[in-house]
This record gives C-alpha cells, structure tokens and sequence, in this order.
C-alpha cells in the first residue's frame, strides 16, 4: 500500500504558491499521468481526458494559494480533476452515459490489428518491467521499489535498509535509470 | 559526470528529497533542458504505469512474445504524447497568470494538443461508436440483421440450431455482425458490457467486426482471424 506523503511536495508547493512557474512545471509533469489515468478511467476517452486534464492543471495554477496541505497535493488535485469530470458529463449530455454501460466497463486500444494477439498483452509490457525490476540487483531493486511502490521516504529506506541516505537516494536513481533504459530498449526493439 | 550528477538531483527532487538550497539549480536547468524534461516526464509515465490500477486494465494472457510497445499500447500512452506536448509548450512559451481568467494559456495548451482536423475526426469516430455500441446493446435484432452464416467450426463454434444468430462452443455464445463501413476505427476496441462482451475489430478489407457476447478475448482474436482470412 502506498503512503500518503504529505511533505513530499511542499517545498516545490509553496514555490508555485509565490508565482514560481518552474516548481508548478515541475509539480504538473509529475503528477500529469496520474491525472490523465484517473480521469481516463472516469470518462473512458482519451480525448475528454486529454482537455480535462489541461483544464485541471489551469484550475489547480489559479488555485493553488487555497490549497493548506491538509491532504496530500495529488488528493487535493485529484478531486479538482474529478469535479470537472462530473461538471463534464453533466453539461455535455455525455453521450456515453446513455450506453448505459455498467461502470465497471473497460475500453483499450491497441496499437493496430495487424498482430491482435501481440497487441492484445495490455498488461503484458507492464508485467516486463516488473520482471525487469525484479531483476534488478537486490539493493537497487529493495531501494526503489520502496520508494515507488511504498511510498517510503529515503530517511525511512535508510532506516530499513541500514544504509546512508545518500547511498538510498544513490540506488534510486540508478534504478530509475536502469528501468528507462529497458523501456528505451523495449520500444527500439519494436520498432 | 556532472550529467549524472544533475540526473540524480532530478531525481531526488522528483521524490521530494533534494535540499532546499539544491531546488533553484534543478529548477533552472530543467526550464530549458528538453532531455531532463523528458526524463522527468518519464519518471511520472514510470510511476504511474507501477502503481496504475491493474482492476482497469483486466490482464489478458498471452503466449506471445514481449510486447515491448510500452508506450503505445495503454491509457498511459496518450498521457505520454501529450504530457510531452504540454510540458514542452509550457515550458517555453506559457506564461500563467493568476490575475484573471488565463484563456490564452488555456487556448495555447488547446491548440498545442487538439488541431480542430483531429478533434473533428474523432468527435465523428465517437459518434459512430457510440450509435453503434448503444444498437448493439439495445437492439436484439440488430445483432442477427446481417449474419451471414459464417462458418466457424475451425474454432469450434457451432451455429445453434434454435436461434440462427448464435454461435456456441462450450460455456461461449455470442452472435456477430459485419459492417462494410469502418465505424471510424482503426484499433481492436472493446467493451465490457454486463456479463458480455462487446468487441470491435477492423479488418484488413476495410470492414468492422462486431462480437457480442460471453467471448473471452483469445476467441474473439481467432474468430477475427478466421473471417480476415
């Protein structure tokens, strides 16, 4: 299960609250996909994602003095992006609703039908870089799963680990590193 | 050396780790390095693809080989182009402004992201979705309207004998529906709908395959295959 951090981004927050554009940047391409992905699995479109998710990073600039870190900044923008979601289906007679799909419903795409059965493994590129990762030397792989899937922070990791914050912050980033590179190598390879 | 070095406070910054006096530096390189900001942009594409929600996704097994198309076969993908998109425009030409309503922000981030050719296509392309699913989930007759009595029993689906529409094998039935007209899409899609399923498939003749039914997906691949022959 992963944490909740709360600090996790309040240096960076308060910059954006004094106009600092750079921190808000830096705050919008970190939280972006998980923004899209939660209002993609609301809407189901890709496209309605797409301008609510714009909308939502606007609202959350304009907004940002209000938000006082009683929740974490994610949750905080989280039900900006939903309450423009809901505002969405219900001024654009949202024409899938009329579907009357039940709401657990699920839409993917793929790439093409030339190879459906490639195409079709949606998870299966998810379930590589798991794989990769746990292919990882065991102290990068400890040190970033940790951080990514737990939530921990380096002083935490440091703490379970037995190792100085710098060595944790160190193996993170080579991780993190090493997991781009194979999904560089990955998308090579296809193409 | 200093490449890693930058790097690595990236990507303690991402984590909420780097030291306060260490933000400034980070901040400033970034706003005009396309390669860090796209390394940024990746961290999160990476984050969120680890920690997505697999009960959206519904794995599907396979026995295939890798499928090593990461970023172009899953929600996250559109996240991906676009973010790219967003962060560059911004990063470079967007000045917000709190002072009042920011449409020029709000129309460049538009503009940068939904031409009006690509909107139009695709508001078409779900409209004819749409219409299409919601006959398909509606309309009884219109899944038996145009069968024409495929033959699928090197699948081993049989046609049954009562209602003509259905195709049976073991636990599965489903009916089919060919469509001369593309229906906009040129993508697997499907649906999941009750306890049935709703697949469309285009296929390589320019026609639309529409399944409907209790169908796993490694059924739905063959059946398409078989009619694309």
């Amino acid at each position: 299960m992963k944490k909740n951090n709360l600090d996790e981004d309040s240096l960076l927050i308060h910059r954006a609250q004094k106009g600092d554009t750079g921190a808000f940047n830096f705050l919008m391409t970190k939280y972006y996909p998980r923004v899209y992905a939660s209002l993609f699995a609301f809407t189901k479109s890709k496209e309605d994602s797409e301008d609510l998710a714009q909308q939502t990073f606007i609202k959350v600039w304009k907004k940002i003095d209000s938000f006082r870190g009683d929740s974490a900044f994610f949750t905080w923008v989280y039900r900006i992006a939903i309450n423009l979601a809901k505002n969405h289906v219900v001024s654009s007679n949202y024409k899938k609703d009329k579907i009357n799909i039940s709401s657990d419903a699920i839409e993917m795409d793929f790439a093409s039908h030339a190879n459906p059965e490639t195409d079709l493994m949606h998870s299966q590129s998810l379930n590589n870089v798991r794989s990769f990762i746990n292919s990882l030397p065991e102290n990068l792989r400890t040190a970033f799963t940790l951080r990514e899937s737990d939530g921990l922070s380096y002083e935490e990791i440091s703490l379970i680990t037995d190792t100085p914050i710098g060595t944790v912050r160190s193996r993170i980033f080579r991780a993190r590193e090493s997991v781009l590179e194979f999904m560089s190598q990955e998308s090579t390879n296809e193409k | 050396m200093k490449n890693n070095d930058i790097n690595e406070k990236l990507s303690a910054l991402y984590d909420g780790e780097l030291d306060e006096s260490e933000i400034n530096s980070v901040l400033d390189t970034l706003s005009s390095d396309k390669s860090l900001q796209k390394k940024l942009s990746n961290y999160a594409l990476m984050s969120s693809a680890l920690n997505i929600n697999e009960g959206n996704i519904q794995p599907i097994k396979s026995k295939n080989r890798l499928n090593p198309n990461f970023w172009l076969s899953n929600g996250i993908t559109a996240a991906a182009s676009v973010l790219l998109t967003i962060v560059f425009v911004n990063f470079d030409t967007i000045n917000f402004s709190r002072l009042g309503p920011d449409n020029e922000a709000a129309n460049r981030l538009s503009l940068a992201i939904n031409s009006k050719e690509a909107k139009d296509i695709a508001s078409l392309s779900q409209e004819n979705l749409v219409d299409h699913v919601l006959k398909v989930i509606n309309n009884p007759e219109f899944m038996s309207s145009n069968n024409s009595d495929i033959d699928l029993r090197n699948v081993g689906f049989n046609i049954n004998g009562q209602t003509s529409s259905q195709y049976i094998k073991g636990n599965e039935s489903f009916r089919l529906r060919l469509e001369k007209k593309n229906l906009g899409i040129n993508k697997v899609r499907y649906w999941k709908h009750g306890n049935k399923m709703i697949y469309l498939v285009p296929l390589a003749d320019g026609r639309v395959l529409t399944l409907y039914g209790n169908l796993n997906s490694e059924s739905a691949i063959k059946i398409a295959q078989v009619i694309d022959q």
